[in-house]
């Protein structure tokens, strides 16, 4: 049982049927079921869907990691890779996952198999390759880099386009000769066309996140419901769990259940989120009244919302543009971008920046954001530093501060323009 | 405070034993002040250890209460830093004292009163007596180590090699101007500038961040009190908007 789990009562069904979902997930890796072998992806542009069509299970290292830090145990992985040898500045999902490792794949949660195959799509973060060489070591599998360009612009290049699907065909004629089958391609299409489905459902249940009050949590909720559209995206599973979420969420307006009893602030927010500390940081915002309306995070593992969707009548190409469109695989102007529209879309009244000591991908460039949004767009923004894997880097005092100082300085004033307008 | 004005205060250091000692801090004050306990109308915790005043009836944070405290002072204020024992911050506040955006220092002592505080120490001065001797210093020294433990060293080092202290206490301010200034253009440097906390009583500061910031900082004789005043003028707010 998680922490996390009386989290509010406005989650409801949907929260328990995703607890269980990850439960029949981890059982059915475990030894002696009759599982299929395992490829080992990244979140960022994975690709599922082509694996799957071959008859993998996905694993998820940094699924796995964050998991571990929501359950408390973060730290005794990352300090057995310190012991490994490697330094404080690695990023904590490496060291999480190598401490696993090192340690026969036990976590509280089920025993996590090692790779069959591993897939490393390249995109934004170099570490990424680094991690996957050590595991690729260790257990002496096969190793296939796909290479993810940066999108520079809001629609992807041709030649980009081009490079990726050669690199795509690429990657299934060596998927053929590793497993001796050949792709079968009706069967990527059926896989791909539950991925649009699932993926539908969950924009749909992001863009609640628009109404007011919102009947969504946008990232602490949705941080939840990122598990399926990851882990499960290509199977019926996937599908039905968004379905019963979107019900779920018309069944909160219904009772007039909210993630918070009277929404004070609508936020935006930006980062990794704190997994050692979630329960905490959550509480801080909702002690406020304030409900995340969107968030860029839970897009890791796809901008559905902004379009990149797969298509099974374009397998390939759409694969391809789904991976180029990784939100950290985003160059900053188009960051900036998708956070301004954010805040006027979801009609926010703030922006809350979380940056993480671990991860550059994600956080160098969050400083610049901060500016672009306080100064250039006039939104009221705070930025919180601390790590997604690391309990050590998170001050509950210090973070408890600036919150309070920065959502009492949203009051003070609102409170000053409601009496100004009244007078 | 009494109708906007203050009417008594103390100050004490805070140890293990946090709500004894604001119990202490406020007896000092209504002693100070004349003024017995049953008159008190409200009371408003703030700082780290605000929850922990449990005779008050509501909190507030010290970066609100900087930013009113300073505002009520010198009403042109737009920028305020207060550099306390724990940590530092600009605040950036509109005409009416409200904070518009804040910056603090990363979670450690650099840049911080504590900083000044193992500074001194090891250069075997009390942390009151180092802003009047760095008026005196001539070739001020460079303190690189952001790290307070690593700064110590660094002036151990140079005190070992016969530099002498007024130089080497003139870099340490040098260094905690470096990072108030990151700090303040983070939050935008827009005059008048208001010091406060502790690290403002600090003559050899203030003259540092003027200098380097070209502008005229304001200092209170009470600027150690301005968070306080801050938390007494929300206070006395609450009491003027009467019972909600
Ligand atoms: S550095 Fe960032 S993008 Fe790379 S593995 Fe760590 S968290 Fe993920």
């Amino acid at each position: 049982m998680t922490r996390g789990a009386d989290s509010g009562a406005f989650l409801g069904s949907a929260r328990e049927l995703q607890k269980q979902m990850v439960d029949r997930y981890y059982s059915s890796l475990q030894p002696g079921n009759e599982r299929k072998p395992v490829a080992y992806m990244l979140v960022g542009g994975n690709l599922a869907e082509i694996v799957r069509a071959f008859g993998y299970e996905v694993v998820f290292p940094e699924i796995v990691a964050l998991t571990c830090a929501i359950k408390h145990t973060s730290l005794d992985y990352i300090l057995k890779a310190e012991a490994m040898g490697y330094g404080l500045d690695v990023c904590g999902y490496v060291k999480n996952d190598l401490g696993l490792q090192e340690s026969g794949g036990e976590t509280v949660f089920g025993k996590i198999p090692p790779p069959d195959l591993l897939v490393c799509s390249f995109s934004g973060c170099y570490v990424y390759v680094k991690w996957w060489e050590a595991l690729a070591e260790k257990y002496g599998v096969p190793l296939v880099t796909f290479d993810v360009p940066y999108m520079r612009g809001p629609t992807p290049l041709k030649e980009d386009m081009a490079y990726m699907v050669a690199q795509l065909e690429e990657f299934i004629s060596k998927l053929e000769k590793i497993t001796g089958r050949s792709l079968d391609r009706q069967e990527l299409r059926r896989i791909l066309a539950r991925s649009r489905a699932a993926e539908e459902g969950w924009v749909r249940f992001l863009q609640r996140g628009r109404e007011r009050p919102s009947p969504i949590e946008a990232y602490f909720e949705a941080v939840f419901y990122m598990f399926p559209i990851n882990v499960l995206r290509g199977t019926q599973e996937a599908v039905d769990f968004y379905e019963a979420v979107n019900r779920d969420v018309d069944r909160r307006i219904a009772e007039r259940q909210y993630p918070v009893p009277t929404e004070k602030v609508r936020l935006v927010v930006e980062g990794v989120p704190p997994y050692p500390h979630y329960r905490t940081f959550w509480d801080f915002f909702k002690s406020w009244g304030a409900v995340s309306v969107a968030a860029t995070y839970p897009k890791v593992g796809g901008l559905f919302d902004r379009g990149f969707l797969h298509d099974p009548a374009r397998p390939l190409e759409s694969i391809a543009e789904y991976s180029l469109g990784a939100y950290v695989n985003q160059s900053w102007p188009l960051r900036r971008a998708i956070i301004a529209d954010y805040v006027k879309e979801y009609e926010a009244d703030a922006v809350l920046i979380h940056g993480i000591k671990s991860c550059r991908s994600f956080t160098a460039g969050q400083g610049d954001l901060r500016d672009y949004v306080s100064r250039e767009l006039g939104v009221p923004t705070l930025y919180i530093e601390s790590d997604h894997q690391d309990p050590r880097y998170f001050a509950p005092a210090q973070v408890k501060n600036r919150m309070d100082a920065f959502f009492e300085s949203l009051e003070h004033r609102r409170a000053v323009s409601h009496a100004a307008g009244v007078v | 405070m009494v109708g906007g004005k203050v009417r008594g205060k103390s100050l004490a250091p805070v140890g293990v034993n946090i709500v004894q000692d604001a119990e202490r801090s406020l007896e000092l004050a209504l002693q100070d002040a004349g003024i017995p306990r049953e008159r008190v109308e409200i009371v408003a915790g703030t700082g780290y250890g605000r929850f922990k005043v449990h005779f008050g009836q509501f909190v507030v944070t010290e970066i609100s209460c900087h930013a009113k405290g300073a505002h009520h002072l010198f009403p042109k204020t737009r920028l305020v830093l207060d550099i306390g024992g724990q940590d530092t911050k600009a605040i950036r506040i509109n005409e009416r004292g409200e904070v518009v955006d804040f910056s603090m220092n990363d979670k450690c002592a650099a840049g911080t009163g504590r900083f000044l505080d193992v500074c001194a120490n090891a250069l075997g001065y009390d942390v009151a007596d180092i802003g009047a001797l760095s008026l005196t210093a001539k070739a001020p020294m460079r303190i690189t180590s952001t790290c307070t433990v690593f700064a110590e060293s660094e002036v151990t080092s140079y005190l070992s090699r016969g530099k002498r202290p007024e130089d080497i206490i003139a870099g340490v301010h040098a260094s905690i101007a470096n990072r108030s200034i990151s700090l303040l253009q983070r939050a935008g440097i827009e005059p008048e500038v208001t010091f406060t906390g502790g690290v403002s009583r600090n003559e050899g500061m203030v003259r540092e961040l003027g200098n380097r910031l070209k502008l005229p900082i304001n200092v209170s004789p009470t600027s150690q009190y301005v968070g306080a005043v801050g938390a007494a003028l929300f206070a006395t707010e609450r009491v003027e908007a009467g019972p909600r």
